[in-house]
């Protein structure tokens, strides 16, 4: 099939972030879940007491929640669990200087492009190395207008109140089995605030990095958008490739206060070993707008699917989302977004390649409650299927109370049509250049939204490395 | 053993398999054992996910119905069985079924001459029994498929079975009528259809009854079958009365080159719950699926239809649309699976929903499954009220609002009419929609 | 009957529903049984505003003036009972009502001027149908398509007409009846009014259009000029004639 090789050609399935950095954590947790695992975890972060007691009563719900059976294939992942570490700490403190940052890990994000686009064009930089931020740092003219975007851990420091007025109100432990395992054993991540009427012309960028063998990271992050705020934030994912899987179960939280603009996008590269189970979801107050742009290019199996309360009259959300399904790899993912108030809108858009064996799903969820009149939805779901072997499935749930609403769901599977590689060839093109040409079409709608200017990440993962390969 | 009562029991299976040849003594008491070890499908399954049946099935009270020797007469035939004959046109066969007990057959000399067959379950047991044999509830709906799978076939008391043979070709429509009046009652009714290669035939089939005091139950188990270049097309129409709880498994099975289409309309009943699943064996096999149901008071209406393609240059069209006016309610959970190797497939499925009420609500899950690559799938699915702007164009030609919405409804509805433009239907429809548009 | 006039506008304003923007700020109009009347003006002056409103389109509020429509006030009438007043909006954008032919979309309209217990003889009907089809160069075919469904633009105006023929009301409003015709389709449809209009000299027809093409065809007896929601000029043909040759350009600072 010379389309498989064109599309081996693409460059897609070759992980340009396989490199290991020898280090020794300063700390490590034993292996598996268990209460003293969950106890160590905080003392180890010198946790007021009612930390303790929200991460023990979030692990005796993890205990009693069974395994989800539905998305993808988890029945290795007790195995996982049992053998992996849950806490890695690399260093004593976080630094706010790159200078500071133990040299092995500081070349790990030198070679990941860092520090490098921060000084060209971020606001601010967080950088997690296995359990904890290893650094955080903030331009000065936002730290002056009283934008806070630090370690999570330094948030519950150093702004307690704050902190506990909103944290695990978006996503209580219960909500899931996984959102409960890391309410027990978080550890890193961001805690962002924007102020009233601040808006952030360049983006705030997380990085996280898993480096050890064998271990489980669970960022936790924690961002308020206060009123007519406005600001973007960025994480990337990587890890090297190991021969045992790894696991990552991230809980980011949002609250968007009344006319505020907040986008999160996502560029997770995981290597393809890793479980990638994130809960992620969005409060959105009167009129304000929330839009997640995700891209899932790694990972061996992610379930993820970004949500948004519309909680305000004129709120709107968006999902936007690319997923990309090599060989072995299975992206379960989609958005879900739910109309609790009148004249809310909201608009999903996936975009899926399924190559090899990949299997890409897409699964959302449309709930337009009793009461939210003139509520729009508008789904899409695109997915493009290279090879003979490739799966792609649709799930989405539509569930509509509200007779003043209008929701429409669209979704089509198609493969690349030989017409229109032999129109493009008969122009000129290379059969490389006309694939290249059909996928990047296939996906501009979205990836036109990515912050291309700013994020090296994204440039080398969407554009370079689909055109570089091309002869 | 969920699901067992003083009355749906295996006594009541025995008493049924007692005197019948041995494969279907076997047969029924095998389903049985399915049933009895087979959970009882709750809310955490995605396919009953909006469908509670510990709240909607009250299935302690209920008793099956017992055979017995029924004979028709037109002169006292209860009125929404006799409104319903009265609308019927030509056939080329007819059948009466009253509680369950088929009544009254017919057929056209020339074609049972041709070698077609029409009668009852009960008589197909004595008359034809190697086709039951192999098909009753083996290929299509074994008692493996599931809970109600299983208790209508351990526990059937009649029903239709067709078989037309090769080449026949029928110019008119079986026409089946049924009619429920006894209350408090579960009713287990099958429909087999064998469409012999190249044959071609319409099935209508057809059930009515006046408002039930006691929740009943309607069980039918509709199997398909069109071979090699056979034409089929079998529609339901189910307008029964509230107290009514209508469940309908249907599989149909085309081969190569054959034509299977569908059409079930929901109106009537309390509760009514569709499983339908259309299998595409042979290449070059085709089904249309539509369907149409309009609810009003408290009416739930659950469709779950699949799509299944296991046979490469095959294609299906699925196209369900609901009106739902009160506080009635409707559900589309809907799968297209192409399985590996099915290359050159097309397979679309659109659900529409129109809410006419502020209480009414409609659930639409069109779900996709594609292992082969070179494939057309889209499916679709829309939730909306009636659009201002088409209301205003008719208003602006003179029509009332209430007349200008029963015409955008009755539009809504009827798209799904054309594409199966079968006489007599599309008026008994028709009807049946301005009747409830008149409340 | 008196020569009052079948249709008169006094100070009209007019706003978008559930929005505070004005379009019409105070239009005086008065249409006499039998005349041929052509709003003009450039996109946005307002003159598809007036003829939706006219016809009771919910998109827009009136918040002061008057329209009596054969001596009553008709603001207070719901689309339907306008229509059966004798008002016909022909549209600019038709609407596809799927499913609905036309045949049964014009038998149930006519259905509906009757009163209760009469029956329209479908035989007539159908006659009626045909010969208006005919006049329109419609494939007879066509009464059993759905309308509007799928129809190309020009189809979507000739059937515009067609209804126009069959309702055969005493007051058509014609928006942007031109936009997107043909010069050929465009003789037909012009053909089509100027027949009704023969057939039934009573008729008073009110033509929106932003360019002088249609009035070529439709030779009206007064044209109006409007801009930014009033009307600035009113006179005869030659109205007409000047605009085509000088412009809108003159008239934007009148207006203003």
């Amino acid at each position: 099939m010379p389309q498989n090789e064109v599309v081996q050609d693409l460059g897609l399935d070759e992980y340009k972030y396989h490199f290991i950095t020898e280090d020794e954590p300063v700390f490590r947790s034993g292996r598996g879940l268990n209460e003293k695992v969950v106890r160590e975890i905080s003392a180890q972060k010198d946790e007021p007491q009612w930390m303790l007691d929200f991460r023990l009563k979030a692990l005796e719900i993890y205990n009693s929640k069974p395994m989800p059976t539905w998305g993808g294939d988890l029945s290795n992942l007790e195995n996982v669990l049992e053998d992996i570490f849950f806490y890695v700490r690399p260093q004593d403190k976080m630094e706010h200087s790159w200078d500071d940052v133990p040299p092995n890990i500081k070349e790990t994000f030198e070679r990941l492009g860092i520090p490098e686009a921060e000084q060209k064009v971020l606001a601010g930089v967080g950088a997690q190395y296995e359990s904890e931020m290893v650094y955080h740092s903030l331009k000065k003219e936002w730290d002056d207008k009283g934008v806070i975007f630090d370690s999570i851990e330094d948030g519950l420091k150093n702004h307690p109140e704050l902190f506990r007025e909103y944290f695990g109100t978006v996503i209580p432990a219960a909500d899931n089995k996984f959102s409960a395992m890391n309410a027990a054993v978080w550890s890193g991540g961001s805690f962002v605030y924007i102020p009233k009427g601040v808006e952030l012309d360049t983006p705030l960028q997380a990085y996280f990095r898993v480096n050890q063998e064998q271990m489980g990271q669970f960022e936790r992050t924690l961002i308020i958008a206060e009123e007519g705020s406005k600001a973007h934030y960025i994480e990337g994912c990587t890890a090297p490739v190991y021969s045992t899987e790894s696991f990552h179960s991230g809980v980011i939280e949002i609250v968007v206060k009344p006319g505020a603009h907040f986008r999160y996008t996502t560029i997770q590269n995981w290597s393809n070993n890793m479980y990638n189970l994130v809960t992620q979801r969005a409060m959105v107050h009167e009129n304000a707008t929330m839009e997640w742009l995700d891209g899932n290019l790694g990972s061996k199996l992610t379930m993820k699917y970004p949500s948004c309360y519309l909680m305000g009259e004129g709120a709107h959300g968006s999902v936007l989302s690319i997923a990309y399904s090599g060989d072995g790899q299975h992206q379960d993912t989609g958005g879900k977004v739910v109309h609790a108030a009148p004249n809310t809108t909201s608009q999903i858009v996936s975009k899926s390649i399924s190559k090899g064996t990949g299997r890409s799903t897409y699964r959302g969820l449309c709930q337009v409650h009793e009461g939210a009149t003139n509520a729009k939805s508008n789904v899409e779901c695109d997915a493009l299927l290279i090879n003979e072997t490739s799966r792609t499935d649709t799930y989405p749930y539509i569930e509509i109370e509200e007779k003043k609403s209008n929701i429409g769901h669209e979704a089509t599977v198609s493969k690349v049509g030989d017409e229109q590689l032999f129109y493009l060839m008969s122009r000129g093109m290379s059969e490389e250049e006309a694939m290249a040409l059909i996928v990047r079409g296939f996906i501009e709608p979205i990836a036109k939204l990515l912050p291309l200017e700013y994020a090296v990440e994204l440039n080398r993962l969407i554009e370079l490395e689909m055109e570089g390969s091309v002869g | 053993m969920e699901g067992v009562t003083d009355a749906l029991n295996a006594d009541a299976v025995q008493s049924l398999a007692s005197g019948a040849p041995e494969w279907l003594q076997n047969r029924r008491l095998d389903a049985w054992a399915t049933y009895e070890r087979t959970p009882m499908p709750s809310t955490r399954l995605e396919e009953w996910r909006y469908t509670d049946l510990s709240r909607l099935l009250e299935l302690d009270s209920l008793e099956p119905l017992p055979w017995s020797k029924r004979t028709f007469d037109r002169a006292s035939a209860p009125a929404s069985l006799d409104a319903a004959l009265e609308a019927d046109r030509e056939a080329s066969g007819r059948v009466v079924e009253l509680d369950g007990s088929v009544a009254h057959v017919e057929l056209d000399a020339d074609l049972a001459e041709k070698g077609v067959r029409l009668l009852s379950l009960r008589d197909a047991v004595e008359e034809i029994p190697e086709v039951l044999e192999r098909r009753l509830a083996t290929e299509a709906l074994p008692a493996t498929d599931g809970k109600f799978q299983a208790l209508n076939a351990a526990l059937w008391q009649d029903g239709i079975v067709l078989v037309v043979p090769r080449g026949v070709r029928m110019e008119d429509p079986i026409r089946v009528t049924r009619h429920v009046s006894r209350t408090g009652q579960a009713i287990f009714s099958r429909v087999l259809i064998v469409a012999e290669p190249g044959s071609q035939v319409s099935f209508v089939d057809e059930i009515v009854s006046e408002d039930l005091e006691e929740q009943t139950l309607f069980s039918s188990a509709v199997e398909i079958f069109a071979e090699d270049a056979a034409q089929v097309q079998y529609v339901s129409l189910q307008r029964m009365g509230r107290g009514a709880f209508h469940l309908a498994q249907q599989r149909t099975i085309a081969g190569k080159d054959s034509t299977l289409d569908t059409l079930n309309v929901t109106m009537g009943a309390s509760i009514s719950r569709l499983d339908l699943n259309a299998r595409l064996m042979g290449p070059g096999a085709n089904s249309d699926m539509l369907g149409l149901c309009f609810g009003d008071g408290d009416q739930h209406f659950d469709h779950n239809t699949s799509q299944d393609h296991d046979a490469p240059h095959t294609h299906s069209d699925l196209l369900y649309k609901g009106a739902l006016d009160d506080r009635a309610r409707s559900v589309f959970r809907g799968i297209i699976r192409v399985a590996k190797g099915s290359q050159q497939t097309d397979a679309y499925q659109t659900n529409r929903n129109l809410l006419l009420s502020e209480h009414a609500r409609a659930d639409s899950l069109p779900n996709l499954e594609i292992e082969a690559d070179d494939v057309r799938c889209s499916h679709g699915a829309t939730v909306g009220q009636l659009d201002q702007d088409h209301l205003f164009y008719l208003m602006s030609r003179g029509l009332s609002r209430p007349q200008a919405e029963r015409l955008v409804v009755i539009g809504f509805l009827g798209e799904v009419l054309q594409r199966l433009p079968l006489g007599g239907v599309v008026e008994k429809v028709s009807r049946g929609i301005e009747e409830k548009l008149n409340g | 009957m008196s020569d009052a006039p079948i249709l008169s506008i006094r100070n009209l304003h007019a706003k978008v529903a559930d929005e505070d923007i004005e379009i019409l700020h105070g239009v005086d109009l008065d249409l006499n049984k039998g005349e041929i009347h052509a709003i003009m003006g450039p996109n946005g002056s307002g003159k598809s505003t007036l003829a939706k409103l006219l016809a009771g389109h919910p998109g827009y509020e009136v918040t002061d003036g008057t329209v009596t429509y054969k001596g009553e006030d008709v603001l207070e009438l719901e689309p339907d009972e306008r229509s059966q007043a004798g008002i016909f909006l022909a549209f600019q954008y038709p609407v596809e009502v799927p499913g609905v032919s036309i045949a049964n979309f014009l038998r149930t309209a006519l259905q509906a001027r009757l009163d209760e217990g009469e029956e329209i003889d479908l035989f007539d009907f159908q006659d009626q149908l045909m010969s208006a089809m005919e006049v329109l160069e419609m494939d007879p075919a066509f009464a059993e398509r759905p309308v509007n469904d799928g129809f190309s633009g020009g189809e979507k105006k000739r059937n515009e007409i067609l209804q126009m023929a069959m309702l055969k009301p005493t007051l058509a409003l014609m928006d942007e009846t031109d936009s997107g015709l043909d010069i050929d389709a465009l003789q037909v449809v012009a053909e089509g009014v100027n027949r009704l209009s023969e057939e039934n000299p009573e008729m008073t027809v009110l033509i929106i259009t932003h360019y002088q093409r249609l009035l070529n065809y439709i030779k009206p007896d007064h044209v109006h000029v409007m801009v930014k929601g009033r009307i600035v000029r009113s006179g005869g043909p030659e109205v007409a004639e000047a605009l085509e040759s000088e412009g809108y350009e003159e008239f934007r600072t009148v207006g203003a």
